[in-house]
């Protein structure tokens, strides 16, 4: 049993020296380091001296201690790893899906109620009035609306400032998820689409929202194995609205960093 | 006048949520404790374990009493009844699981389950049905004709055991349209899904994108689950028995099961993976969101209870050769041990440089696993199969650290550090071409040991009933975790929808509509895991104990087995 634990510190020791000496960031170098220990482990097991039969209460003993035992083993297991945090992406799909959830049926029926709660409030209100105020004041009062009735700013509103589009842009790109499959200012992708840094410079916005619209309109230089197979998805025009697209493709349109080897965009279509 | 308004008002008030709530239907029922999105996965995950065995145990059950008349050896046929008898009392389980789950999607979700319904109307109020009826007649046939069909009349039983497993195949092919459905509603290139929607036929719903792989993998996962869970059966029995002759039986049912298990085993990656790729063929998002997103982590405790399930597998393999008396004079070709070192760097680079599809990446590995069956009689050089063995565990160790290697550890791979990331030169161990290699070498490591066994038995005598009784944990170890992470799998399936309830076609308004963490889920599939095994070990004691203390025939004395 020694034995087998010297080989397994030996070789976990080993490899944790070349990982950290090739500057593999320590969460690696434990992984690898708890494999040759779980190694040890293996080869005890293998060399062990058979367990003789148990019977009876023993044996029902001895389930339940080892139920406990997986369980243990597989709930730590998970919950030891990283936890991806719910809050980051609740925000988004409420924002995602805000429009969608007014245009439904239970979005009508919901808007619906508040405002018929708002103006039972209101009734309510005016009973209240009616029973101590004049007919003057009551008139005044019914055709002042409450201040919880005001619209909300911005509602309906041009809000076509450039600042304004530019954050829309960045949001729908958070939103959207492009990250996952494009670099951009350094962050995200993993090669599975091109590096946009440069994007500005070759194509204009109204290009950059033909490419989102319908992906097979251009194809990105080098990409032609991900454009034959359509690997960048046609949904987006249906989970943006014409306004969002086009505020996506201003921003992306400001990025016009040379230094980065964004591929050229072929026109396909 | 004012007496007029407010009377509008009121009407207003009064009338609007009503003619409303007429439109919408019920308004949904909240569930205390869970949710209802927890609710109705805890009762789902259930229904699918229960489903899942009982159309995977006839598979098993027929084959296994296919080979007892064919072998003319009766520990097949018992041990196929005995599966069936335990089939029968789960077949209630599936039925009760299944009504509550549609009783809980209607309570939780009412408006999409009416929509779901509406979508396959034919499927769910005829077709399921007709054939879950047509199944359990033809369940309770197979069993009460068992011992009125035997002798010369047994073929006739197996052809009604082939019957039921091919209305068990339509039953599973039939769900997992609109299953499938959920994730990836058939589409077309340029049309809004809905308007494709309002054009498509009940089939184009049904065979969609994702359902014939489901399809394929559920085929060999429910073989492979039904092994696992009659291993464990066979582990209780075993602990249980009170003469050599019923631990020689349950010793043997324990083996076979877990073969049989094995064989299903084997295939799972790769249907698997296929499933997988048509999910990122279908929606390129899916693949990101699995592999590097929000559910990468669910993929790294995937690969570590697969990797704890092949070292399961193997290590069980070993201590059956254990119980071989003269296997510690077998000997291996010293290619086997070689090649067993060389497969795992020569499959990463031959996955790197040729990847799936192309069929090259067959022209270097195929001669690679299959030399030292072709070429081992040509070597002289041997060595012992217990090295071969050994070897082969540290070359499993070595995948299973290749395919828990991620990028990162971060929960999330789109903003990681890069501290925290594997540096260049390092980073080929995170690609999935080192994923899949890792994957093929289990799988080639469990055949070589499989075959090994077989050589082992040719030249000794297997001692049933004397087995290693660490092997009954390691059973029950092996069903707990095949059904851990077929619950963990199916909360990956189901959590792919995202914020939808079917991808892209009705959103999940709720504010459940997230992706849970890892840990709460693991709480959830473990106390699933739980349930269902608890439930499978008391329908396992109903249904077999009665029998355990029946006198039978002698019939497991050590014979050497190339005799029979």
């Amino acid at each position: 049993m020694f034995k087998k634990l010297g080989i397994a510190l030996l070789v976990g020791g080993a490899v944790v020296t070349f990982a950290h000496s090739q500057e593999v960031p320590s969460d690696f170098q434990l992984l690898w380091a708890i494999f040759a220990m779980i190694g040890a482990l293996v080869f005890m097991l293998l060399d062990a001296k058979p367990l003789t039969t148990m019977s009876g209460g023993k044996s029902f003993l001895a389930v339940v201690a080892f139920w406990i035992f997986i369980v243990t083993v597989c709930i730590a297991g998970a919950s030891l790893l990283p936890q991806f945090d719910p809050e980051d992406e609740r925000e988004k799909i409420s924002k995602l899906l805000e429009k969608q959830r007014a245009a439904s049926q239970q979005g009508k029926a919901d808007e619906l109620i508040a405002r018929a709660k708002a103006l039972d409030e209101q009734v309510k209100a005016l009973e209240e009035r009616l029973k101590g105020l004049g007919g003057s004041q009551v008139a005044t009062a019914t055709t002042t609306p409450p201040a919880g009735d005001k619209p909300p700013a911005g509602a309906g509103g041009g809000g076509g400032a450039a600042g304004d589009v530019m954050k829309v842009g960045e949001e729908q790109w958070q939103l959207q998820e492009c990250y996952n499959c494009h670099k951009l200012r350094g962050e995200g992708g993993k090669k599975r689409g091109p590096e946009l840094d440069n994007i500005g410079t070759l194509l204009t916005v109204e290009e950059i929202q033909q490419k989102i619209v319908d992906p097979k309109s251009f194809m990105a230089e080098g990409y032609d194995k991900e454009w034959q197979k359509g690997v960048m998805p046609d949904k987006f025009k249906d989970l943006m609205d014409p306004k969002e697209m086009l505020a996506l493709a201003t921003w992306l349109g400001t990025f016009k960093n040379t230094s980065v080897n964004t591929p050229k965009p072929i026109k396909k279509k | 006048m004012w007496h007029g308004l407010l009377a509008l008002v009121v009407l207003c008030v009064c009338v609007a949520p009503t003619v409303y709530a007429q439109e919408l239907g019920a308004s949904s029922v909240d569930f205390p404790y869970t949710g209802n999105r927890t609710a109705v996965w805890v009762v789902a995950q259930l229904h699918i374990l229960f489903a899942a065995f009982i159309l995977g145990a006839p598979i098993f059950v027929v084959i296994s009493e296919w080979l007892g008349y064919r072998k003319q050896d009766p520990r097949y046929d018992r041990m196929a009844k005995e599966i069936t008898k335990v089939t029968v009392i789960l077949f209630s389980m599936t039925a009760v699981t299944g009504g509550l789950f549609i009783f809980i999607l209607l309570a939780a979700y009412p408006q999409f389950t009416t929509w779901f319904i509406n979508q396959f109307y034919v499927v769910f109020a005829i077709l399921y049905p007709a054939l879950f009826i047509v199944e359990t007649i033809l369940m309770y046939a197979y069993l009460y004709t068992w011992d009125v069909w035997k002798g010369e009349k047994k073929g006739r039983h197996i052809a009604l055991g082939i019957v039921l497993n091919l209305v068990c195949l339509l039953i599973l092919f039939v769900i997992n349209g609109p299953t499938s459905f959920m994730n990836t509603p058939p589409k077309a290139e340029g049309i809004s899904p809905q308007d494709f929607l309002a054009a498509a036929t009940l089939w184009d719903k049904v065979a969609n994108q994702s359902w014939f792989p489901l399809s394929l993998h559920r085929i060999d996962g429910n073989v492979a689950f039904g092994g696992f869970i009659a291993g464990m059966i066979a582990a209780y029995m075993y602990m249980g028995s009170k003469t050599q002759e019923e631990r020689a039986y349950y010793d043997w049912m324990g083996f076979v099961a877990i073969w049989i298990a094995v064989g299903g085993s084997l295939l799972q990656p790769f249907t698997g993976l296929l499933l997988a790729y048509e999910m990122c063929d279908y929606d390129f998002s899916f693949c990101p969101y699995m592999m590097a997103d929000q559910l990468s982590m669910f993929f790294e405790v995937q690969g570590m209870m697969i990797g704890l399930l092949f070292l399961a597998i193997n290590y069980y393999s070993w201590l059956s050769v254990k119980r071989i008396e003269g296997a510690e004079k077998v000997r291996m070709t010293i290619l086997a041990p070689i090649v067993l070192v060389a497969v795992l760097p020569v499959t990463m680079w031959v996955m790197n440089t040729y990847w799936i599809p192309d069929p090259m990446s067959l022209a270097f590995l195929l001669p690679l696993v299959l030399s030292p069956f072709l070429l081992g009689r040509l070597v002289s050089v041997t060595v012992s199969a217990r090295t071969v063995i050994k070897i082969g565990f540290i070359v499993m160790l070595i995948s299973d650290a290749v395919w828990l290697t991620p990028s990162g550890f971060v929960a999330t791979g789109s903003d990681m550090p890069d501290e925290l990331k594997l540096p260049e030169g390092w980073d080929y161990l995170a690609s999935m071409p080192a994923k899949l290699s890792a994957i093929i070498v289990l799988v080639f490591v469990t055949v070589v040991n499989y075959v090994l066994y077989n050589r082992t038995i040719k030249q000794g005598t297997i001692l049933w009933g004397k087995i290693d009784f660490v092997a009954q944990f390691v059973l029950i170890f092996l069903a707990f975790i095949s059904t851990w992470i077929m619950g963990l799998m199916g909360a990956v399936r189901s959590l792919l929808k995202k914020y939808f309830h079917a991808y892209s076609l009705v959103s999940d308004f709720t504010v459940e509509s997230f992706t849970p963490t890892l840990s709460y889920s693991a709480w959830w599939i473990t106390g699933i895991t739980v349930s269902f095994l608890v439930i499978v070990t008391l329908a396992a004691l109903v249904a077999l104990r009665p029998s355990v203390s029946k006198v039978r025939e002698p019939e497991m004395n050590p014979v050497p087995v190339g005799v029979k």
